[in-house]
């Protein structure tokens, strides 16, 4: 029995601790990606400086290939044995040529940020909203909401903006406007449709929130806290389920702010730490 | 003349009458109670993870756009007894944000600026989806992607979109429907790219080579638990008393696809297509593959798999450090 009580320990022991170390190995199961990503950006840049310098390449410039090339190659030859010098060479190679790749850069024109909408490309515009879509649409099933009619739309909508990205009649902003507000209107269907399950959901989260406090109080009455504090706490604790009976949740949510504070003020945090 | 004091060690039986004294080498037997000890140990190692993981991303998965707008899904564990959570997002111009909590349950959201106040109201763990149009910068034909990241993450670059410069170290690499999927740790990164007609195939996936310090701890977990289990269901034979009754449980094999569906008439129609293509896939599946054949990021897709588990569609093991999802063979029909 001690032998098998030492067993135990023993694996639970090695099991706390051996998360880490796969995740430690983990992070080097496979070094030659970092040769592969070298290589491809090492043949990138050629095909850069072939395209905008042809065979006058600036001196500057070549010097930190030539920095950033021989790491590729001294990379290649550090793996598999010398992981630490590979990754060494890695970094040294992908911080040349992002120089080269901004230099480059820098000679054509200002950055551009897609945070512009102009810059945004109309076909990627419209795979973010059919991935929007269809999360909404899973939702929707979950809570019986009867928008199917509007999902068709979309889905109209966006068929018809994808065959015909090319032509230049189209308004597309305006077909892509137009799906954002039925979107918008079955997002408001959906949570009118969820606002029973939300109200019960809110209401067994207080109903835990407030045994918590309860017992919290009762501890800080036996720590000699301060009585009419923890009569005032019990107060408003009266309170939210009186709110709660009646569904006025926006009120719940203000006295419970209140709660809150005092909470704090009588040293209870209300939080599970 | 002998000794007044004998060593209770020495004495060959206590009898009935010794049970004040204990011998030395029997304390673990009767002063320690192994299955508390067992499960204070237990409860320690489940509660380390825990501890450290409130709050924190469990999982972050990012795909860039062609036009450099990036879709951002991520799951973050939650203290349950919060009312409301502050998220931290990635930029101020989001789009498409749509925050779940448990039982797929649609939160309200406000954004202000950078951050997202998200009524959880108990909620353990919440899914949150947006785009983002922040990370990714243009100069000429140069994109970058910068982000300083909370926890490790996943990142799916454009197609034909080839890496000229980065920070860090990846994790790892795979390729996803020809396009590049790197896997990134924590803090700040920095990825140029170029579009390219040249380079346009993804680089080569990775040969799998053996890690020996993986697989011997691997290994050596798997013969510990092996060999303990082994003792412990011998020893617990020994002491076992014969059940008198056993509660039998009406379970079904599991032939064909339309028996499953049978027994579980409620399932979602997207979570019937995962089970029929593990079904037809020799009946089992790893998540990855699932994820590449339905085109789903990691966190939607380990919420499907979890769904099924729940259902008692599936089984989840692990193998090779992936999730290995199987049908089950004998299933429980739905009430």
């Amino acid at each position: 029995m001690k032998k098998l009580a030492l067993f135990v320990i023993l694996v639970l022991i090695f099991g706390t601790i051996s998360p880490s170390l796969v995740n430690h190995a983990y992070a080097q199961n496979d070094p030659s990606i970092l040769l592969r990503i070298a290589i491809q950006a090492d043949k990138q840049i050629v095909n850069q400086l072939d395209r905008v310098y042809g065979d006058q390449i600036p001196n500057n410039v070549q010097i930190i290939y030539d920095k950033g090339h021989t790491a590729v190659q001294s990379l290649d030859e550090s793996l598999p044995d010398n992981l630490k010098k590979a990754k060494k060479d890695f970094l040294s190679a992908m911080n040349a040529f992002m120089q080269i790749s901004r230099i480059i850069s820098q000679s054509d024109i200002k950055v551009v940020n897609t945070s512009d909408k102009i810059n945004r490309d109309l076909s990627s515009e419209i795979d973010r909203l059919e991935k929007y879509v269809k999360t909404l649409e899973t939702i929707s099933k979950k809570y019986n909401v009867n928008v199917s009619n509007d999902f068709i739309k979309i889905h109209n909508l966006i068929e018809k903006t994808r065959n015909q990205t090319d032509d230049e009649n189209i308004r597309y902003d305006k077909i892509i406007d137009e799906i954002k507000i039925i979107l918008n209107s079955i997002k408001n269907d959906i949570h009118e449709s969820a606002s029973k399950h939300r109200s019960d959901f809110i209401k067994r989260f207080f109903d835990r929130l407030l045994d918590r406090i309860d017992q919290q109080l009762i501890q800080a009455e036996n720590a000699g806290i301060d009585q009419s504090q923890i009569e005032k706490a019990q107060g408003l604790i009266l309170e939210i389920k009186e709110l709660l009976s009646k569904n006025q949740i926006k009120n719940v949510k203000i006295v419970y702010v209140e709660l809150k504070e005092l909470m704090k003020n009588i040293g209870y945090s209300i939080r599970i730490t | 003349m002998n000794s007044l004091f004998e060593p209770i060690q020495l004495k060959t039986s206590l009898g009935d009458d010794g049970i004040l004294f204990v011998r030395n080498d029997r304390i673990f037997d009767t002063m320690v109670k192994t299955p508390l000890l067992v499960a204070s140990m237990i409860i320690v190692a489940a509660l380390i993870p825990i501890q450290s993981s409130f709050s924190s991303p469990r999982a972050l998965d990012l795909i860039i756009y062609p036009d450099g707008s990036t879709h951002v899904s991520t799951e973050i564990d939650l203290d349950p007894f919060l009312n409301d959570y502050e998220l931290d997002l990635f930029g101020s111009t989001i789009d498409n944000l749509v925050v779940i909590g448990d039982n797929e349950f649609l939160l309200t959201t406000d954004v202000i600026d950078n951050s997202a106040l998200i009524q959880t109201f108990g909620s353990s763990i919440i899914s949150v989806e947006y785009d983002i149009h922040d990370l990714v910068s243009k100069q000429g034909r140069l994109w970058t992607f910068s982000l300083d990241s909370p926890s490790d993450f996943t990142l799916l670059l454009p197609k034909n979109s080839a890496i000229v410069g980065m920070t860090n170290l990846p994790i790892n690499m795979e390729i996803i429907n020809d396009r590049n999927q790197l896997t990134l740790s924590s803090g700040k990164t920095e990825i140029d790219y170029f579009y390219s007609i040249n380079t346009s195939d993804p680089i080569t996936d990775p040969k799998t080579e053996s890690n020996n310090f993986l697989y011997a701890i691997i290994g050596g977990v798997i013969i510990f638990i092996i060999v303990g289990s082994g003792i412990i269901i011998r020893n617990k034979q020994k002491n076992l008393k014969p059940i008198q009754n056993i509660q039998t449980i009406q379970k079904n094999n599991v032939s064909d696809i339309e028996m499953i569906f049978k027994l579980k008439p409620d399932l979602r129609e997207d979570d019937k297509e995962l089970v029929k293509f593990i079904f037809n896939n020799g009946g089992e599946a790893l998540e990855s593959e699932l994820r590449k054949k339905f085109l789903q990021p990691r966190t939607t897709m380990w919420r499907a798999v979890k769904r099924l588990e729940r259902e008692g569609v599936i089984d989840i093991e692990k193998k090779d450090l992936q999730n290995l999802v199987k049908i089950r063979k004998n299933m429980e029909k739905e009430e």
